[in-house]
């Protein structure tokens, strides 16, 4: 099957299917024996759907407690205080707290059964953003920098990986994929506005005459012999300067966002992040992901969570909301998971420490069927009763519902082909 | 005079062999090269690579002129750009030796031992696994600084940073095992990557697909490290330590190691079975008696051994362990733990730490803990038995390592400060030039090694006989268009690394580190200041690392530069002030001093480029100025152009 040979050769563009990229497909299809007209079309349309496929990453730093979030175990020992409460799903329940993303269950699947061996957190973190576990030889990209190199448009003013809040190097790097795919970091407290550098702090006019002049002086560079670099340079350049001179970067500017929208949202770092994603993800950006930090509760966890679960209940909520109203979120995948969980048992500091063997994770969007749980946890929490799910499993679904080969392998620079998931199955209950 | 070099095709398949024969040739090397100095090795390495040149019919650049040597030189041995006064100096210098003089005066600067430093502080820490190894990046700049200054032997930094331990800031030769949090096995693919160029770690789930390793010699590498470990200890701020584990203090790695002796020891019923009580009651008689019998054993890993099961015997299991042990071991929930289950439990996510052998995992199932592997040095073949401490396995392996018979060790270092200095190396990439990669000018590469291991292998020796080739003085040229020409025809334009731009930067603006984040420091705090390595994490000079910072592992040539960067150089507030004509700046001076808009462009081209503009460039900028008509304005814009050129960027 030469399905993704083809693929391999030609950008994708979010906009358009170009005539010629129609015929290079319809070419592609004949050659591979494929002879009449419908099947060529039927090969387009999988373009066609694949046009405006996104991901928004809620990554939840620390490793939030299964049990305060998701997977509430009300009335044992290992539960806690903490109390269940319906959601519009039915059957469903979730932890108090989380009031408005109950009732936008019909659209999230909940996966209970999320499986790791990594207990620690930068290894884990590592794992759960590249699929692989670390290694000081390879440096993995992220699954967003392997999404964005398969689905982006590369000609695109924005960048099509964006980071939003903690600047730690989590594995969410472009990694051996280069330049072109790593993430643009905007940092929690510029969000709202246009991130530092960006605008041209001269003035347009200024600014473009500034840079016609830079491209004279080069040449003189170029012709002594270094071409090469010369002509990388100004590629870069030309890249920045259509960035910083671009009515795109208005996107980072929330000034004519209304109050109540922003109210909506929480006016939470976390959720001017949310807000912030949700207008790159308008403006065709291909991922954003949004940290939120301080889920490493191995102190009073129950107040912990309860000041976490008010920043991100109503940001996710409103992510929803909106996506939905516009239209995007059959397209948009919106995923909230940390690295890990937490234990079952209550420490003695009213905490919970961590906890790899069972974790959970939200997805909604992007073709996922909402309104349903994935796999069980035992009574005391303590393991997956069925349906245990494990990081390539999670990536072989992220995968399938952007209509990316998680087989597809890139090089790495020592020559060792990496497949974007190595191994793991799609849980085909999320689209059935 | 110098002996032919017998070069020897790296296809072997018995590593014995190569050893064997490279041994020989280093011997005789030795012998003969005591005497040899620095200049003589740099015209024998010209005459053969342009003996070979000649052969493909390249034409060979000419030597490049003198401003270009300079900026050259200085920025590649010192990290630093060369101030105006000194482009003028030098070029008005007549003295034919005047080049090697002045390679001599950089390599013993102080900067020299700095700037190579941060290279290597870039190489560890650029793959570190453990993030928070960052804290004591700074300590092992500077150690790894003064052992460049001091011309200490490659074998001896290298066998510090093999077997170090303790205080990671008091001891920041640990910089390479905290890098990789002393896990075993990422600390044997690192130091083989670095110190050997070769990528062994492929071969930690499978036989290496391209290479001749098979998975079991990495496993046997890895098996001189597993008894390291990372320790922390929290003391307001946390402090970290690399630390030997020698003894079972766990007895979960015992119970792991030892399942049927373990059963035994505490099956009080006889069933084959342990049930919490039995656990709860302590060993039998008879688990005194094995223990005791073991330490009488002969052999030293009997007698290890021994002390363990004795030390075993001796304890009580603490009750949450009991609860831990039941809860991951018994699966199938009697309360019973069988030798079957211990074996298949799962082991706790923490256990690569402190486990006193190293285990090669079954791949075909994965959760358990796999064969002991005892350790073997793939390249020599040397072996150790098993149960020897931490101290004796880490100095064993840093003495294979560093053996002038493993030819792997000199051929990684002075491929990777060729590679750094010329911009293209013998092998590309510097990290994996195993047996099976081909070298270009492979004799000339090995004579290179059999001096530098002559002189002690010391790096000033290396980076003054590199710069000393007239390979290295050629002019630039755009690289070739086929991969498989030969290189060296021509000097290659390649990116600056992230503290040569950054040192550049604060040369030209003519301000201090401190001054590069926006604030001007007063004289009072600048006293007060100590480099304490935490507050460089806040630092100027890391802030800019983390947006330029590159990977110096990798070919220069996948070095393209990001966005990030570029708008940074262009927009960044803190740089416009400092470009400004208006206030007390460089820029301000210049155009105070020099009312001529030829010598002052004059100065500011020898200010930011280090050279004089040409006539084309002179034209250029005075159409400019005609066309602004603002002459502060217009000069402020040319210094941003100059600033945000590649040439600024490069290495020319």
């Amino acid at each position: 099957m030469t399905e993704f040979s083809w693929h391999e050769n030609v950008s994708l563009n979010r906009q358009s299917v170009s005539r010629r990229r129609f015929l290079y497909g319809a070419s592609a299809v004949a050659a591979a024996g494929a002879t009449n007209f419908r099947d060529v079309m039927s090969v387009q349309a999988g373009e066609l759907r694949k046009q405006g496929r996104a991901m928004i990453l809620l990554f939840m730093q620390g490793g939030p407690s299964q049990f305060e979030t998701f997977d509430p175990k009300p009335g044992t020992e290992n539960g806690g205080p903490t109390t269940a409460i319906s959601t519009a799903a039915a059957g469903i329940q979730i932890a108090e707290g989380w009031e408005k993303t109950a009732q936008q269950m019909n659209d999230i699947a909940i996966i209970r059964s999320m499986t790791t061996k990594e207990g620690e957190h930068q290894r884990a973190a590592y794992q759960m953003h590249t699929g692989y576990i670390p290694s000081g030889s390879v440096k993995h990209p992220s699954l967003g920098s392997c999404i964005a190199k398969e689905i982006a448009v590369s000609e695109r003013e924005l960048p099509s990986v964006v980071t939003i809040g903690d600047r730690g190097n989590l594995g969410s790097g472009a990694g051996f994929l280069g330049v072109d795919y790593e993430p643009f970091q905007v940092s929690g407290r510029s969000v709202g506005t246009v991130p530092d550098n960006v605008g041209p702090i001269v003035g347009e006019k200024r600014f473009t005459r500034r840079q016609g002049l830079l491209d004279k002086l080069e040449g003189e560079f170029a012709a002594r012999g270094g071409e090469t670099v010369v002509n990388n340079h100004r590629r870069i350049y030309d890249k920045s300067a259509k960035l910083v001179l671009s009515p795109m970067t208005k996107t980072f500017d929330f000034g004519l966002e209304t109050a109540e929208t922003k109210e909506r949202y929480g006016n939470s770092e976390f959720g001017k992040g949310c807000l912030l994603a949700r207008r790159l993800i308008e403006a065709g950006v291909t991922f954003v992901e949004v940290r939120l930090g301080s889920w490493d509760t191995h102190k009073e966890v129950f107040d912990g969570v309860k000041g976490l679960a008010s920043k991100c209940d109503p940001a996710l909520s409103a992510l929803i909301t909106d996506l939905k109203d516009r239209g995007l979120l059959d397209t948009t995948l919106i995923m909230w998971t940390g690295e890990f969980g937490r234990t079952p048992k209550i420490n003695p500091n009213t905490g919970r420490d961590h906890w790899p063997r069972n974790f959970n994770a939200l997805l909604a969007g992007g073709g996922i069927k909402g309104g349903q749980v994935i796999g069980e946890t035992a009574k005391d929490g303590m393991g997956i009763v069925h349906d245990p799910v494990n990081i390539p499993d999670l990536f072989s679904t992220i995968c399938t519902s952007l209509d990316v080969n998680p087989a597809k392998e890139n090089m790495s620079p020592i020559g060792r082909p990496l497949k974007i998931v190595d191994g793991g199955k799609p849980v085909a209950k999320l689209f059935s | 005079m110098i002996r032919p070099v017998i070069h020897v095709a790296f296809v072997f398949v018995q590593i014995a062999v190569l050893a064997v024969f490279s041994a020989a040739d280093e011997k005789q090397g030795a012998s003969s090269a005591k005497s040899i100095s620095a200049k003589d090795v740099a015209s024998e390495v010209d005459r053969q690579i342009l003996a070979e040149l000649q052969k493909t019919g390249v034409t060979v650049a000419e030597r490049c002129n003198d401003e270009d040597f300079l900026r050259r030189v200085s920025l590649d041995i010192t990290g630093q750009l060369p101030s105006p006064s000194e482009v003028i100096a030098f070029r008005q210098n007549k003295d034919a030796g005047k080049r090697a003089a002045l390679i001599e005066k950089l390599v013993d600067s102080s900067e020299f031992g700095l700037n190579w430093a941060r290279y290597w502080r870039d190489v560890i820490y650029f793959r570190a696994t453990e993030q928070r190894s960052r804290f004591n990046q700074e300590e092992f700049t500077a150690w790894m600084a003064e052992q460049w200054n001091k011309g200490t032997g490659w074998n001896s930094t290298v066998t510090a940073m093999l077997t170090a331990s303790g205080n990671v800031e008091e001891h920041p030769e640990t910089a390479l095992i905290f890098a990789q949090g002393a896990h075993a096995e990422d600390v044997a693919a690192e130091a083989c990557r670095v110190f050997l160029g070769i990528q062994l770690q492929c071969a930690n789930c499978h036989d290496h697909p391209s290479d001749i390793w098979k998975r079991e010699q990495f496993h046997q590498l890895a098996a001189y490290f597993p008894r390291m470990a990372e320790r922390r200890e929290m003391k307001g701020m946390p402090e970290y330590e690399i630390v030997s584990v020698n003894t079972e203090s766990r007895q979960g790695d015992f119970m792991r190691e030892n399942p049927e002796m373990f059963v035994q020891m505490f099956d009080r019923d006889n069933d084959l079975k342990l049930s919490k009580k039995e656990l709860e009651a302590g060993p039998k008689r008879i688990g005194r008696r094995i223990a005791s019998r073991m330490k009488d054993g002969q052999s030293d890993e009997m007698q290890n051994e021994g002390m363990n099961a004795e030390k075993m015997a001796a304890g009580r299991i603490p009750a949450k362990a009991l609860d831990r042990l039941f809860a991951f071991g018994d699966s199938n929930k009697d309360e019973l733990l069988t030798v079957e289950e211990i074996k298949s439990a799962q082991p706790p996510v923490n256990r690569r730490r402190g486990s006193t052998e190293h285990h090669m995992v079954d791949l075909k199932n994965p959760n358990s803990l796999g064969d002991v592997i005892d350790p073997k040095f793939f390249v020599s073949g040397e072996t150790l038995p098993r149960g020897k401490s931490d101290e004796e396995r880490r100095t064993a392996v840093a003495k294979s390592f560093t053996a002038p018979e493993n030819p792997w060790f000199a051929r990684a270092i002075v491929n990777r400060v060729w590679a750094e200095m010329l911009g293209e190396g013998f092998y590309m990439p510097v990290d994996d030039i195993g047996p099976t990669r081909e070298a270009r000018y492979p004799a000339v590469l090995d004579l290179i090694c059999q001096n530098f291991v002559a002189n002690g292998m010391n790096p000033k020796w290396l980076v003054r006989t590199i710069a000393s080739t007239e390979a290295y003085q050629r002019k630039i040229q755009s690289r070739p268009a086929s991969e498989n020409e030969l290189p060296f025809a021509s000097a290659t334009p390649v990116p600056l690394r992230s503290d040569v731009v950054f040192n550049s930067l604060v040369q030209v603006f003519g301000i201090t580190e401190d001054e590069m984040n926006g604030r001007t420091v007063r004289a009072a705090d600048k006293k007060e200041k100590k480099d304490k390595p935490r507050t460089f994490l806040q630092s100027p000079r890391f802030l800019f690392d983390t947006l330029f910072g590159i990977d110096p592992s990798v070919p220069k040539d996948d070095v393209m530069g990001n966005i990030p960067q570029s708008l940074m150089m262009m927009n960044s507030r803190v740089f416009r002030a400092r470009m400004s004509a208006g206030k007390n700046t460089q820029l301000s001076k210049i155009l105070g001093e020099h009312k001529d808009n030829r010598d002052a462009l004059n100065e500011l081209y020898l200010l930011v480029l280090a050279r004089e503009p040409s006539a084309e460039e002179l034209k250029i900028c005075a159409d400019y100025i005609a066309e602004v008509k603002d002459r502060p304005e217009a000069f402020e814009d040319m210094m941003w152009s100059l600033l945000n050129s590649s040439e600024f960027v490069s290495r020319r």
